[in-house]
């Protein structure tokens, strides 16, 4: 009978953990601190050095509980990744995640050989260890900080984070072979790269395909969708693992497919997913935190700071600016880019593998891993929100977006219940004005149910159901944000046509036969204000295309964010050339800037 | 100013009935697909392609898609005015009820932004909004975008 107690107190224990966790994120988000580090305080204050004084010491836990965590966490990754933000920055950011991994690794390794004295392998473990930027960290830090960056750095920084764990797993790993078997050559070391992301990319697609056709052909009990999905990620991840595939890739891959196919229960998926996500990371950062030992620490601290330093101010950056510099990325999206490098669980968790195997010195790689960590998301993580608007690169945010209830409607997936309060200065209130795609289809009003025809005129306070299809519900919440009015521009001063400032002068110079060079093709007109006036813009500013001005339109927090479109109908070839010598001096410094990636 | 050069007495559609911004566009691009002999479907996505980098709804109810065709002889205008006002994400919010389609051969370039200046003053005018709106049939359209400045509302 003890030891039934002892694993019931266990239960409590465990239960009473975790629950302080969910509790503590009131607090948090509160004084807004970096949530992960109060779950890993929170594994401190119960372990060995604090007044928990749990003794806990088992790195397999560590390592099943870790991987769990990470594939479920990598898998909501993928779920919530729209395939058409992901598509325009797959580019730069696979770039970061596996030659920007390689390149944080190497520079980061001098500085712990100047440390620690390690040898070159074990400095370039350490490295990897750090190399990847965490996935759970940024999601979290970009979501929940309420921060609305520019649509292009965002993805970039989410794909970025969703693929590079993979690459840093599989540089360990290697390295940790190289470190306990002795030298393997070059060739093996690609193979096996090659292999486990292929393998893993194949499984993964395989298994986000079987997951959506499974979903949509059996009818499983209402409840159970959400949970089949979770465990079919697990299955796709251990799957992957078994066969020596990439299982973190594939979870992500499956994710992504999972998450932009037309699926039955898609939200409860996606709500319950959510909440898995929750629990694993309070899972993994508390545990964490009672695996370190804080005594042991004082020994490598001043080491790891510089360490951690060196990693967030030169060695990421100098990644950043490497692989970014073959695309248009302004140099304060790439600065940004930089400073959201957030180390995370995830090289705690890597740091738990050399201590698995049994290498020497694996203790302080655990203490060099662990203080890096924390250290990046106290600094980068409470500086996130400030860095963005130093650098002009959040959105403005606008009102907040409405309160929108999705509800699945069994039987078909093309279309779903949306349901929103009608605001008072709602567009559709204003203005009766609905997308066709959308069919009003219930009122409710003072606790009664009516049927449109019965509610005519809806009134303020009154909820509205509509049929949409689930994925243009967003689309929406502009009709039921609750915001004034804005001002009519003058269109005479500002431009006959107005563009957004995300369209690029590519499809610009496609549509109106403009002659652009083939390097400015992919700037957006945004961007285009902000690299051709060399101060912040201001609201008329005018930059001439060939025959075509474009205006400054709207200006929202220093970007242009709407772009007028002027069309001269005088001979519009006269101003050309004075201004191609005026922008001679801005072009040559442009293309300058771009060689050295600045 | 006049447009005749651009648009056909036969290009006009006095009332057309749709419920939102696509199937707008899709019924102008069945029009001018009829009148052109060029591909409806190309139209249509040439449009939309356009309409994706910002509307083209430039206010006070009026919207002047536009864009090109590779294998169009020359340019080519459409007027419609909505039987009831839809939706055309312009940037003042007013839903839209007057079109003017304005579509130009590929290389056509700086006539094809020539043009739709044009197009865009003559119906930023005074009070031609207002005079193609209360306009009866075809003809009395047709005279306002013709003589813009001589016909009386």
């Amino acid at each position: 009978m003890a030891s039934v107690d002892t694993l019931s107190l266990g239960i409590l224990l465990g239960s009473l953990l975790a629950l302080a966790g969910i509790l503590s994120s009131l607090v948090a988000l509160r004084f807004g601190a970096p949530l992960l580090l109060v779950f890993l305080g929170l594994g401190l204050l119960a372990g060995e050095g604090g007044p928990g004084g749990i003794k806990f010491d088992d790195v397999r836990t560590l390592y099943v509980v870790g991987s769990i965590a990470l594939a479920l966490i990598l898998f909501d990754g993928g779920l919530r990744t729209k395939l058409n933000s992901f598509r325009s920055v797959v580019a730069p950011a696979a770039a970061l995640a596996t030659i920007g991994v390689l390149l944080t690794a190497a520079f980061t390794a001098p500085a712990v050989m100047l440390m620690f004295g390690f040898n070159w392998t074990e400095c370039l473990l350490v490295g990897a260890l750090l190399a990847s930027t965490d996935a759970a960290a940024v999601f979290f830090l970009i979501h929940a900080g309420g921060l609305r960056l520019r649509p292009r750095v965002g993805a970039t920084l989410e794909v970025e984070s969703g693929i590079n764990d993979p690459f840093a797993i599989l540089l360990t790993l290697i390295l940790l072979e190289f470190l306990m078997i002795g030298d393997r050559s070059v060739q093996h070391v690609l193979m096996v790269l090659l292999q486990e992301s292929v393998l893993g990319a194949i499984i993964g697609a395989a298994g986000g395909w079987a997951i959506v056709f499974v979903l949509n052909r059996l009818a499983l009990p209402q409840g159970l969708h959400a949970p089949f999905v979770a465990m079919s990620a697990m299955v796709i991840f251990g799957l992957a693992a078994v066969t020596h595939a990439s299982g973190f890739l594939a979870v992500y891959l499956a994710g992504l497919i999972v998450g932009n196919r037309p699926t039955r229960a898609h939200n409860t998926v996606v709500v319950f997913l959510d909440a898995v996500t929750w629990l694993a990371q309070i899972a993994m950062f508390t545990l964490l935190g009672l695996l370190a030992w804080p005594a042991r620490l004082p020994q490598s601290i001043l080491g790891s700071i510089v360490v951690a330093v060196v990693l967030m101010l030169v060695a990421r950056p100098l990644a950043v600016f490497l692989c970014l510099a073959p695309f248009r990325f302004p140099w304060r999206e790439k600065t940004f880019i930089s400073w959201v490098g957030l180390r995370g669980a995830v090289s705690v968790f890597l740091a738990s593998i050399p201590m698995l195997v049994g290498t020497p010195n694996n203790a302080v790689f655990f203490d060099i891993a662990f203080v890096v960590v924390v250290t990046s998301l106290l600094i980068q993580g409470w500086s996130i929100s400030w860095a963005a608007r130093k650098l002009h690169i959040a959105l403005p945010r606008s009102d907040a977006p409405p309160r929108r209830v999705e509800l699945d409607l069994p039987g078909q997936l093309e279309q779903e219940m949306v349901g929103y309060q009608v605001g008072p200065h709602s567009l559709y209130l204003r203005r009766r004005l609905i997308p066709a795609w959308a069919r009003p289809t219930l009122i409710v009003r003072d606790e009664h149910i009516l049927m449109p025809s019965e509610a005519e005129a809806v009134r303020e306070g009154d909820y509205i159901y509509l049929l949409a299809p689930p994925e243009k519900a967003q689309a929406l919440d502009r009709f039921f944000v609750d915001m004034p009015p804005p001002a009519t521009p003058d269109p005479r001063d500002l431009g006959d046509f107005v563009l957004s400032g995300d369209a690029t002068l590519g499809e610009l110079a496609d549509i109106y036969d403009l002659t652009i060079e083939a390097a400015e093709a992919q700037a957006t007109l945004s961007s285009y204000f902000a690299d051709e006036l060399d101060r912040l813009p201001r609201l008329g500013d005018v930059l001439f295309v060939g025959p075509i001005a474009l205006v400054a339109h709207t200006i929202t927090e220093d970007r242009v964010t709407m772009v007028g479109l002027r069309l001269t109908e005088d001979d519009p070839l006269v101003p050309a050339p004075v201004l191609r010598v005026m922008q001679g001096p801005r072009r040559a410094l442009r293309w300058l800037r771009k060689r050295i990636g600045f | 100013m006049s447009l005749t050069d651009l648009i056909a007495p036969n290009a006009i559609l006095p009332a057309l009935k749709v419920n939102g911004k696509k199937q707008a566009l899709q019924e102008i691009a069945a029009k001018a697909a009829e009148l052109t002999g060029q591909d409806e479907r190309l139209i249509f996505e040439t449009l939309m392609q356009r309409e994706k980098l910002g509307s083209t709804g430039v206010g006070n109810g009026i919207a002047i898609p536009h864009g090109k065709l590779p294998k169009l002889p020359k340019l080519f205008g459409l007027f419609a005015r909505l039987e009831r006002p839809i939706d055309f994400e312009a940037l003042d919010g007013q839903p839209v009820d007057l079109m003017f389609l304005l579509l130009a051969p590929e290389g056509a370039g700086a006539d094809h932004l020539k043009a739709l200046a044009r197009v865009a003053r003559m119906l930023r005018g005074p009070d031609i909004a207002a005079k193609l709106r209360y306009s009866g049939d075809t003809d009395a359209l047709y005279s306002v975008i013709a003589m813009p400045s001589a016909t009386a509302a």
